[in-house]
């Protein structure tokens, strides 16, 4: 058997190192550069990968039409893991190394929560495409934007829907306590509901990654008067068995959630159970959809080989074309003028809405999409802003 | 003697020069690797005080971190943070912040406490039943930190913590976890630990109390995790309970059994090996172009790769990198093996 000696392998690994270490890669003239870190492998994969293939579709879009201020954008890429630490790094090779002038990144507010004390220190504006937390800009700090709405106006529009569209008085609230976005979400939905007149039957709560809801289920069909629809605050893993639970225990009632729906998992693996369901979302893509949307989807589809997998693919277009603009009003590739033009953003059209921040804010306020299910398939239910939207 | 207190005055030196000098000629960027490499490098070393020297190969490790994390995150928070941020932690903690230092050390002996209950029923067992049983100590940690949200936010993250990790507080700890090891290691009560792994019953044949071996080697090895678990959070400002589970726990033990579990130094280059080959990887997956040759972005090339050179390390050489030999650059080795050589065993 081959054997090799402590020298040898210690030896050998230096050597490759030494190999990889000093192969770097070349680089077009003079682009600006714009970091984009991404959950690409990990749990939020099936989020962040349709994100990146938006951001770089609208790179191309931008650089084909002569690009900003006369020079190509550059997104500079790393997959960041899903992990804490490997933002962390990836963060300060973005910043140190790589010298991008802003940031565009992730869907999920741990990530963006993690990355933020950096950004901050560096003061690189940052542009987060689908982390929902309204918390966000109090958290990290000035240089910390959405491009999407805050959970507190999606929980709002989805309360809303129950009471107005559904006409349900009365409902049941199931909290996902293993994330903070289902957390929050969950919260600001109490608040809405109750404000509009509503009434919670009872509620209960599980953990991401559980399979059986059982005793959930038992509790609600216990219940002396049936609710009028169930709020799930769930992630699409977790929904789609809670759906086929409950429809096997024979409640039929609408369930109603937020984008954490929005994947297609939802149809593959609800199937029937999925009928009667809506969720809140940033922009519906899919059959008779918006010519603006239709023609995202027309350009996904020839970049990607496949039809955008969800709203995210639109939000990381959107975050892109929205960084380019605010570079463009800008007028000179400085960190600081760009985010003041990121603040000033007003009326940009994008493909999830419109994007305006009120001084100050920088949680944009855009309408929010309510997907529905019907024979299979999705269909837009109801695209409405909020009237009440609880503080964040 | 003499010669190993240059090599390790020599080391010191050098550390120290890294801690300080660095930040202004390194990048941030190289910073944080040596940073990171140093903090794996603790709980890596306290790792191999049950799993290598004692042999009990627990997996329970990355509780005792993530434990001493929130200790000292939640300790660590200021007073108007734990008022938005923990609304519901109890008078007794809510009115008061620690510095760094006191946090950390605080975390060290709440996880060392919480060793000394966990491990007087478990270090009993042997085998493949401490590996479960401390697995179940971890998962147990787990819903703790998920369920116990008053203190610790629940699943969601906690945020907020001052980001005091330096690279000179790394190293210092380093340096002290270095320290007391060795002493440990090879010292009469290091040849009972070995003794204890090696061959239980002769070894209680000889009047060596396996328990209380067992016992001790786990609790000190849960302190230096309490307190890397400190550094960590510190590090990081904010994370969650999933950040101290299977993965993280994967992690350290592939990088103990790479650099070879009965050796100090073993335990120090196995980190270093696996965070600069993962360093590397995840730079070139991203693709690259030598000459007319552009090779693609493959996101997820390194964890494979990775992988495989563990499979090939593990075929051709099961010890690890090191075995059970120490790194010393020519001086005397104060391996076991070369005290018993040299006459140095009494």
């Amino acid at each position: 058997m081959t054997h090799i000696t402590r020298r040898t392998a210690l030896g050998l690994g230096l050597s490759t190192a030494f190999i990889l270490g000093t192969n770097g890669s070349a680089f077009a003239a003079d682009p600006i550069k714009i970091g984009f870190p991404a959950n690409l492998t990990g749990n939020a994969a099936s989020l962040d990968g349709p994100m990146l293939n938006g951001g770089k579709l609208a790179a191309a879009e931008i650089n084909a039409a002569g690009g900003v201020l006369g020079r190509p954008i550059e997104l500079v890429v790393y997959d960041t893991k899903s992990d804490a630490t490997v933002i962390s790094t990836v963060a300060s090779q973005l910043i140190d190394s790589d010298k991008v002038i802003s940031i565009v990144a992730f869907s999920d507010s741990d990530s963006v929560l993690a990355i933020g004390p950096q950004i901050q220190k560096a003061q690189i504006p940052l542009i987060t495409p689908g982390a929902t937390s309204p918390k966000l800009p109090s958290q990290l700090g000035n240089e910390v934007f959405l491009a999407c709405f805050g959970d507190n106006v999606q929980a709002a529009v989805g309360a809303e829907f129950a009471l107005n569209s559904l006409k349900a008085k009365t409902g049941y609230l199931l909290t996902d306590i293993g994330t903070e976005y289902t957390t929050l979400l969950s919260d600001y939905f109490v608040k809405t509901y109750e404000h509009g007149g509503g009434k919670l039957l009872g509620q209960d709560s599980y953990k991401t990654g559980d399979k059986s809801f059982t005793a959930q289920i038992a509790k609600i069909k216990a219940l002396p008067e049936a609710p009028g629809f169930i709020y799930a605050a769930s992630l699409v893993d977790e929904v789609t068995l809670i759906l086929k639970q409950l429809r096997q225990a024979g409640i039929d009632i609408p369930v109603v959630g937020g984008d954490g729906y929005d994947s297609p998992l939802l149809l593959q693996v609800g199937g029937k159970a999925a009928e009667n369901t809506f969720f809140t979302t940033h922009s519906y893509i899919g059959a008779g959809a918006t010519p603006k949307v239709q023609a995202f989807m027309d350009a996904y589809k020839a970049a990607n080989k496949v039809d955008p997998e969800n709203a995210f693919a639109a939000l990381g277009y959107d975050a892109v074309k929205l960084m380019a603009d605010a570079i463009k009003r800008a007028g000179e590739v400085d960190s600081a003028k760009i985010r003041d033009a990121i603040a000033a953003t007003t009326g940009l059209d994008g493909v999830t809405g419109t994007i305006t921040y009120r001084p100050g804010i920088a949680v944009p306020d855009k309408s929010v999409s309510v997907i529905g299910v019907k024979d299979g398939k999705l269909f837009l239910a109801s695209e409405a802003a909020p009237t009440f939207v609880p503080e964040p | 003697m003499t010669a190993r207190v240059i090599v390790a005055g020599l080391a010191l030196a050098v550390m120290g020069g890294i801690a300080f000098g660095a930040p202004s000629i390194m990048s941030d960027y190289f910073m944080r690797i040596i940073l990171i490499i140093a903090l794996n490098s603790i709980f890596v070393l306290s790792l191999s005080l049950s799993n290598g020297f004692t042999g009990v190969f627990s997996l329970g490790h990355v509780g005792f971190i993530g434990a001493g994390a929130y200790i000292s995150g939640i300790l660590s928070l200021t007073v108007q943070q734990k008022q938005s941020l923990l609304p519901h932690l109890p008078d007794l903690l809510n009115w008061f912040s620690l510095p760094f230092l006191p946090a950390t050390l605080v975390a060290g002996l709440f996880t060392a406490l919480l060793a000394v209950i966990v491990g007087y029923p478990l270090m009993r067992l042997s085998g493949y039943f401490v590996s479960v049983a401390t697995m179940g100590f971890l998962i147990i940690v787990n819903v703790v930190l998920i369920n116990a949200s008053n203190f610790t936010r629940g699943a969601r993250t906690f945020t907020g913590v001052p980001l005091d990790t330096t690279l000179p507080w790394v190293f210092g700890w380093l340096a002290v976890t270095v320290f007391v090891l060795w002493r440990l290691v090879y010292s009469p009560f290091g040849r009972r630990m070995k003794a204890v792994r090696d061959d239980t019953v002769a070894a209680s044949a000889v009047g060596i109390d396996v328990l209380k071996t067992r016992l001790l080697a786990f609790v000190i090895g849960a302190f230096f995790a309490g307190v890397g678990g400190s550094l960590y959070a510190h590090y990081l400002g904010s994370f969650s309970p999933v950040t101290f589970y299977f993965a993280m726990t994967m992690n350290l033990i592939a990088m103990l059994v790479l650099g070879g579990m009965g050796s100090l130094s073993g335990a120090i280059i196995g980190v270093i090996c696996v965070s600069i080959l993962s360093e590397l990887l995840r730079s070139v997956e991203r693709g690259f172009t030598i000459g007319d040759i552009t090779v693609p972005a493959l996101y997820g090339a390194s964890q494979i790769v990775l992988g495989f050179i563990f499979i090939l390390i593990m075929i051709f050489r099961p010890k690890g990198i090191m075995g059970e030999r120490e790194f010393t650059l020519g001086f005397s080795g104060s391996s076991a093996k070369s005290n018993l050589k040299q006459g140095k065993v009494k």
